[in-house]
């Protein structure tokens, strides 16, 4: 595990195109070095990282087939086997990585950035094409009715955590694949997350109306083993949407983003103990126009988190300080999202899924 | 209640207020002479039947989410396509419920307008002229009301509340100024009396007193109009528990759906069925220049079983066929979807759909291009609408009015109804 | 009602009471009579204009075979001229006063003191700023709050200074207070185009902005012609914030109109070809070349603009405001009359185009004649309208328009927000109840909720219509109440305080609010209804006042 100090240094490795539509959700498969990353059309592709940092960018190796809509949540095992995708076509798939792959197809992966350049006349690039092993999910969760806004896999991969828009929060056996407690809640489930110990779950809510008086938000967390409500923390969080939420490894720390348009910087990190009542501390500045995803990073010290600005921070949460600001905020009056991040095992890499149609993969230097 | 109300956010609002209120009240002051014998007025006091209910979708609803899908295609978005009760016609999965009225509906995918923006899209897709113009036309609201408004009744002949127009009654006249109400369909300010009921019989009875022995040798149409006016005004707040909802609505507030849209429709329902000629609903939140699938997803649940419910309730009660619900707002939305997962407003390729009193139902009329970037078959423009709009309710699109000595028509020149919309 | 009359002791005097009393066939007959009995020879054009209306209207009624109405009673016209010269009704001592006045002359008396009344200027102000503003300007921001270009425009009827003179002065926009007509049209010279002439030269160009006007002479090169004289100019910031924002007019030297033809042939992209400013059915202006190395600043950034060697807003100014412009004083006239007679001779008053021609064409052209004859002296002008038995005349009589085309009987107008807040003030006493603030403004933003609910009180036509919102703002705020209840000082806490008999507090609640005494059946009522108090008397006097205040007799000037 790199010492925070090297967490200082973060250096582009690869730009890996995949323009189909917005690229939504990203995860590395366990300790491998394989990446998932699913998009708004709600296609997977799986990419082996090479180990040298100076290779040239790798080409996805499969596809993952079935889901029908945006893929909102990519999560995986340890063992790099099983891939969990939530998706707004209202299911949650499992994929087996290592299943033999029911037939190949090639793709274009900069199909739409060739269309664009021809359309206004300027140069075209190169087709980077690749060819896939293309394979369907192993199971098909349906248990929700509406878009599966975001999931959570618990620390010892015994429990799943989704939540709908539809209101309902499903608990699920992961290894049967079942269906084990739900509940519902007052507006759409928004960010949803599972504490290490298998105990808690946070989940916010938001029925995103501006000026309707049923407009709502809320942030409660609740005690999964009953699914009752163990702590409101709705008022902490007045009108705000909580996009994004993750337990530090060792569950003494949550970490909320604010999400949803917001003016100027308000997109803030907030962060609180899970277990005591507290005003949560909030950490500055905000990111642009809101906070799309938040991440731990395996030392337990350090958060990561994106926004719509482009731009990825990271925050030592001791010293409540930036640490460094990863990718530079693009275009002009409104940015581009950066839509999730996520860190490899080992900490040492971190994968961006980004709005124009790619992934970025950077390494902190040793 | 404190009768004062000093707010400067209510005094900013033009049009505050302002009652749409007709000429006549010949049951109670037929003594005064004047208006109520004018030929013109007698024939309206025998009018009856058509009503209008405009869905107002303020900041434009996206068509693409709506009723124009496209999926598969880069401009179609999350959204999925479901089956309706209309064989070939498709609509939003987030309209399951009007999904069963489709047989009611027609829906217009092919309208091409051309103010872009909020203010003068308001303001055109509710008199069908520019702004710009600068000639005060008057609303929809207030041109119904002129021509299918009640004289003999107690309440306004039109009635709206939530977001709605910025034009008012213009060249019509007072008379025909809407009569607002809340966001959430309750009374506003200076409907509630500060005297008691007895005070009130006092000084109205000196004041008859004085008008009878002014009239007596006054007979100059505004004292007339003056003194009608005052007698609605009392004659609103004797009718005004029709606007108090707070008894039926537990009971239907599961079908409308529990928001101030919803009961807004079920109020606006309770009205026309009280003979109120035209009632707008404003439901607010679709200028999704961000966020648009979620801001639309919610909107839509809010709109899908108030809409639904309305018309069910208009049906049942033998009403439709003599409403007509029009579902508009001022412009479309973009095909494309910007960087903040929005659309912005979008003009030349848009849906508005019409339902009921005089509209053949269970059609699609006019067709976008595969990605819905424009029109493909039989454009529709502001005027065009409104003459079909018109001429579905009985009104006269070619109606001229004068602004000084300048005669102007009730659509513009060229407007034509579309017959393949009408019953 | 002239048996009761007699019996109070205000009415028992002579004088025009006293012709009130005739029944009014008689009055009708002897007003004819001595019209026709004095031989037109005989006047010459010594007569003063008064007489000349008169005659020219009467030749109409004869003509079109009208029973004019009877002469207003004092009364009656008392309350009328109130209203039109100073824009707010008497108070209850001057009624008294000019009731009880036997003077033959006092009608004239008392229009000579209204012309000098200050209040006159700032009526007028007011009167002249709807004219030039509107109740929704262009640029509301900037020109929502115009009290320093009221300051500026009631400074000139103070002064009488002549129609034609301070037009000039408008349309120079070189005046403290004088510059916010053009800020009202900041960067759109095609608006100021069509207000211009509309309001100054009588004519509707409006049409011609997007096509060649259907009826009249005018094309689209005529207005774009006269457009081009405010093309060049721009709306200086001069700092201050909110309602104390300054604006000055700056000229540039350069810049042209640019006209692409009929809007409905024009394409995206298309430049146009510059037009010329020409004066309307007049010449080209003859403009000399710039000097040359002229350099323009920049307008954008700089705070003054200097002098342009050639000023085309001066040249129209005195192009407007000339003499002989044909335009320019029959416009006036013809607006003048309205503003006190009800109807333009020409209907409406800023369509003087060939197709609407004037229902007494005589009249208009003397009208025109003796105001360039008297220098634009307006305020000659209206005295000489007031005066007029034509303007003096009743409002009785069974026509039914508001305002009657053969000048039959008087017209009958709403009155303003601005007349109607201020009748209300002086009717209730408001004033001695509430000494002034220092802004001079009343409490719980009155003055803005009048706009709202009394601003615009008419259709297209410009024919009224009561409205719902009017009279749920009369019966149900407290901004009406407010005048309504006792306070120390108002009408209702003087008639309470009054040890006087009943019948005589209700003389004087109808003096102070109608102007008039009441009728015996109206005495009767509201002193059986304010005897019945039961201890709730200062309940069943406001009750009394709020009748009369929302009486359409008090709505409406008559």
């Amino acid at each position: 595990m790199p010492e925070p100090a090297a967490l200082g240094q973060a250096k582009l490795l690869w730009t890996l195109p995949f323009d189909a539509d917005w690229v939504t959700a990203v995860c590395f498969l366990g300790s491998t070095r394989r990446l998932a990353a699913g998009n708004n059309l709600g296609q997977v592709l799986i990419w082996d990282l090479p180990e040298q940092p100076d290779a040239p960018p790798p080409l996805p190796r499969r596809r993952l087939d079935g889901h029908t809509n945006a893929i909102s949540r990519l999560v995986a095992t340890a063992d790099g086997r099983w891939l969990i995708s939530a998706s707004y076509d209202h299911t949650i798939r499992y994929w087996d990585t290592q299943a033999s792959p029911q037939g190949q197809e090639t793709l274009t992966l900069n199909a739409r950035a060739r269309e664009e350049a021809g359309r206004r006349g300027g140069k075209v690039p190169p087709a980077v094409e690749a060819t896939v092993n293309v394979q369907p999910a192993t199971q098909v969760l349906r248990g929700h009715r509406d878009w599966v806004s975001d999931l959570a896999l618990s620390r010892d991969e015994q429990l799943l955590l989704s939540g709908g828009d539809d209101g309902w929060v499903v608990l699920w056996d992961r290894p049967a694949a079942k269906e084990q407690r739900r509940w519902q809640l007052p507006a759409w489930a928004y960010a949803v997350a599972l504490s290490p110990d298998n105990r808690q779950a946070l989940v916010s809510e938001r029925r995103p109306l501006v000026f309707d008086s049923s407009r709502h938000a809320g942030v409660r967390l609740w005690d999964v083993t009953s699914g009752t409500v163990q702590r409101d923390l709705s008022s902490d969080f007045k009108g705000i949407y909580i996009s994004a939420a993750d337990y530090s490894p060792d569950g003494k720390l949550l970490a909320l983003g604010r999400g949803g348009e917001v003016d100027g910087f308000n997109g803030k990190v907030f962060l609180l103990d899970p277990a005591s009542p507290g005003k949560p501390r909030e950490l500055s500045p905000g990111h642009q126009y809101g906070i799309t995803d938040l991440a731990f990073h395996p030392d337990g010290r350090h958060l990561a988190s994106s926004g719509r600005d482009t731009v990825v921070r990271l925050w030592d949460t001791a010293a409540a300080k930036v640490v460094q600001e990863i990718g530079k905020p693009r275009g002009s009056q409104f940015k581009d999202w950066i839509h999730a991040i996520a860190f490899s095992a080992d900490g040492r890499w971190l994968a961006t899924a980004d709005m124009a149609g790619a992934v970025q993969v950077w390494a902190f230097s040793a | 209640m404190n009768p004062f109300c000093s707010k400067r956010e209510h005094i900013s609002r033009r049009a505050f207020l302002k009652g749409s209120l007709c000429t006549a009240g010949g049951l109670v002051v037929a003594n005064w002479g004047g208006l109520v014998h004018s030929p013109t007025i007698a024939a309206d006091v025998e009018r009856r039947g058509k009503r209008c209910i405009l869905l107002w979708m303020n900041g434009g609803a996206s068509q693409i989410d709506t009723f124009d899908l496209k999926p598969g295609r880069p401009t179609g978005g999350p959204f999925r396509p479901i089956a309706t009760r209309v064989p070939g016609i498709q609509i939003c999965e987030y309209l399951p419920r009007l999904a069963q009225h489709t047989d009611k509906l027609a829906v217009i995918r092919s309208m091409r307008t051309e103010s872009p923006d909020h203010p003068d899209g308001i303001y055109h897709m509710h008199t069908c002229y520019k702004m710009a113009e600068r000639t005060p036309h008057p609303e929809i609201g207030a041109m119904v009301a002129k021509y299918l408004g009640r004289i003999d009744a107690d309440l306004p002949s039109f009635v709206r509340m939530g977001p709605t127009g910025n034009a008012g009654a213009g060249y019509l006249g007072p008379q025909y100024e809407p009569f607002s109400l809340g966001r959430d369909g309750k009374l506003s300010y200076f409907t509630t009396p500060y005297v008691d009921a007895a005070a009130e019989q006092r000084r109205g009875d000196l004041w008859r007193l004085l008008e009878t022995e002014f009239a007596r040798d006054h007979h100059a149409e505004p004292f007339a109009s003056h003194r009608l006016a005052k007698e609605r005004a009392w004659r609103l707040l004797r009718a005004k528990s029709i606007f108090d909802t707070s008894k039926d609505w537990p009971e239907v507030c599961e079908r409308y759906g529990n928001t101030d849209f919803g009961r807004c429709c079920f109020l606006a329902r309770k009205l026309v069925e009280a003979g109120v000629a035209f009632v707008e609903v404003g439901q607010d939140n679709y200028d999704s220049h961000a966020d648009n699938f979620v801001c639309h997803k919610a909107n839509m649940q809010v709109l899908d079983p108030a809409w639904s419910a309305l018309l069910e309730d208009l049906d049942a009660r033998g009403l439709l066929q003599d409403t007509l619900v029009i579902w508009m707002g001022e412009v479309g939305r973009t095909p494309y979807i910007n960087n903040r997962a929005g659309r912005d407003h979008y003009i030349r390729a848009w849906t508005i759909v019409l339902a009921g009193g005089g509209i053949k139902g269970g059609q699609v009329y006019g067709a976008t291009d595969a990605d819905g970037k424009e029109v493909k078959d039989n454009p529709v423009s502001e005027g065009d609408l409104f003459a079909t709009i018109y001429t579905a309710l009985g009104i006269n699109p070619r109606t001229k009015h004068y602004v000084g000595t300048r005669p102007v028509w009730a659509t513009p020149e060229g407007s034509r109804p579309i017959r393949e919309l009408l019953a | 009602m002239p048996e009761d009359r007699r019996q109070r002791p205000i009415a028992k005097t002579g004088g025009a009471t006293e012709m009130t009393r005739l029944p009014t066939q008689l009055w009708v007959f002897t007003f004819c009579c001595a019209w026709i009995a004095l031989p037109s020879v005989l006047w010459g054009e010594e007569r003063p204009l008064r007489q000349r209306i008169d005659a020219e209207v009467r030749a109409a009624w004869e003509r079109e075979q009208i029973t004019p109405a009877g002469l207003a009673d004092d009364a009656a016209f008392l309350r009328r001229v109130y209203l039109d010269l100073v824009g707010c009704v008497p108070s209850y001592d001057e009624v008294r006063q000019f009731l009880q006045d036997n003077d033959p002359q006092k009608r004239a008396k008392v229009i000579d003191r209204l012309l000098d009344d200050p209040r006159f200027a700032d009526h007028q102000a007011n009167v002249w700023d709807q004219v030039l503003f509107g109740r929704h300007p262009l640029n509301p921001e900037a020109t929502r709050k115009r009290d320093s270009f009221k300051k500026w425009l009631s400074g000139k009827f103070t002064r009488n200074e002549p129609y034609d003179r301070w037009v000039r002065e408008l349309l120079r926009a070189e005046e403290e207070g004088s510059e916010l007509f053009y800020v009202q049209f900041r960067n759109q010279p095609e608006e100021a185009t069509v207000a211009v002439s509309r309001i100054f030269l009588g004519t509707q160009l409006q049409c011609a902005r997007c096509h060649d006007h259907p009826f009249e002479n005018w094309t689209q090169r005529d207005f774009y012609g006269m457009a081009g004289f405010f093309v060049r100019l721009v709306v200086l910031d001069n700092g201050g914030s909110g309602n104390q924002r300054r604006y000055t007019i700056g000229e540039k030297a350069t810049g042209e109109v640019l006209f692409t033809g009929a809007v409905k042939d024009q394409k995206p992209g298309q430049k146009g070809e510059p037009v010329k400013p020409k004066f309307l059915l007049g010449p080209v202006l003859d403009e000399p070349p710039l000097p040359a190395g002229y350099k323009e600043p920049d307008a954008r950034t700089a705070k003054t603009l200097p002098k342009p060697p050639f000023s085309r807003k001066e040249k129209l100014a005195e192009w407007v405001t000339a003499r002989d412009n044909p335009f320019f004083a029959r416009a006036v006239a013809n607006r003048v009359w309205a503003q006190f007679l009800g109807r333009g001779l020409v209907h409406p008053v800023d369509d003087l185009g060939e197709h609407n021609l004037p229902s007494h064409p005589e009249l208009l052209q003397t009208l025109t004649d003796e105001l360039l004859a008297h220098g634009f002296d307006l305020k000659w002008l209206i005295r000489e309208l007031v005066n007029s038995q034509t303007y003096q005349l009743a409002s009785t009589g069974p026509s039914t328009e508001a305002l009657p085309r053969w000048y039959e009987r008087a017209r009958v107008r709403p009155l303003s927000a601005e007349e109607l807040l201020a009748s209300f003030r002086q009717a209730t006493g408001y004033d001695n109840a509430n000494p002034n603030r220092p802004d001079g403004r009343l409490p719980n933003a009155t003055e803005e909720y009048f706009l709202i609910f009394f601003g615009e009180p008419t259709n297209g036509l410009g024919e009224f219509q009561g409205s719902l919102s009017e009279h749920l703002f009369l019966n149900n705020s407290g901004q009406v109440w407010q005048f309504v209840q006792r306070r120390k000082g108002n009408l209702a806490d003087v008639l309470l305080s009054s040890t006087e008999p009943w019948e005589q507090r209700v003389d004087r609640l109808f003096l102070s609010i109608l102007s008039r005494l009441p009728s015996a059946k109206e005495r009767q009522a509201f002193v059986a209804h304010l005897n019945s108090a039961d201890g709730k008397a200062e309940a069943r006097v406001a009750e009394a006042i709020w009748a009369l205040i929302n009486s359409s007799e008090f709505r409406f000037n008559h």
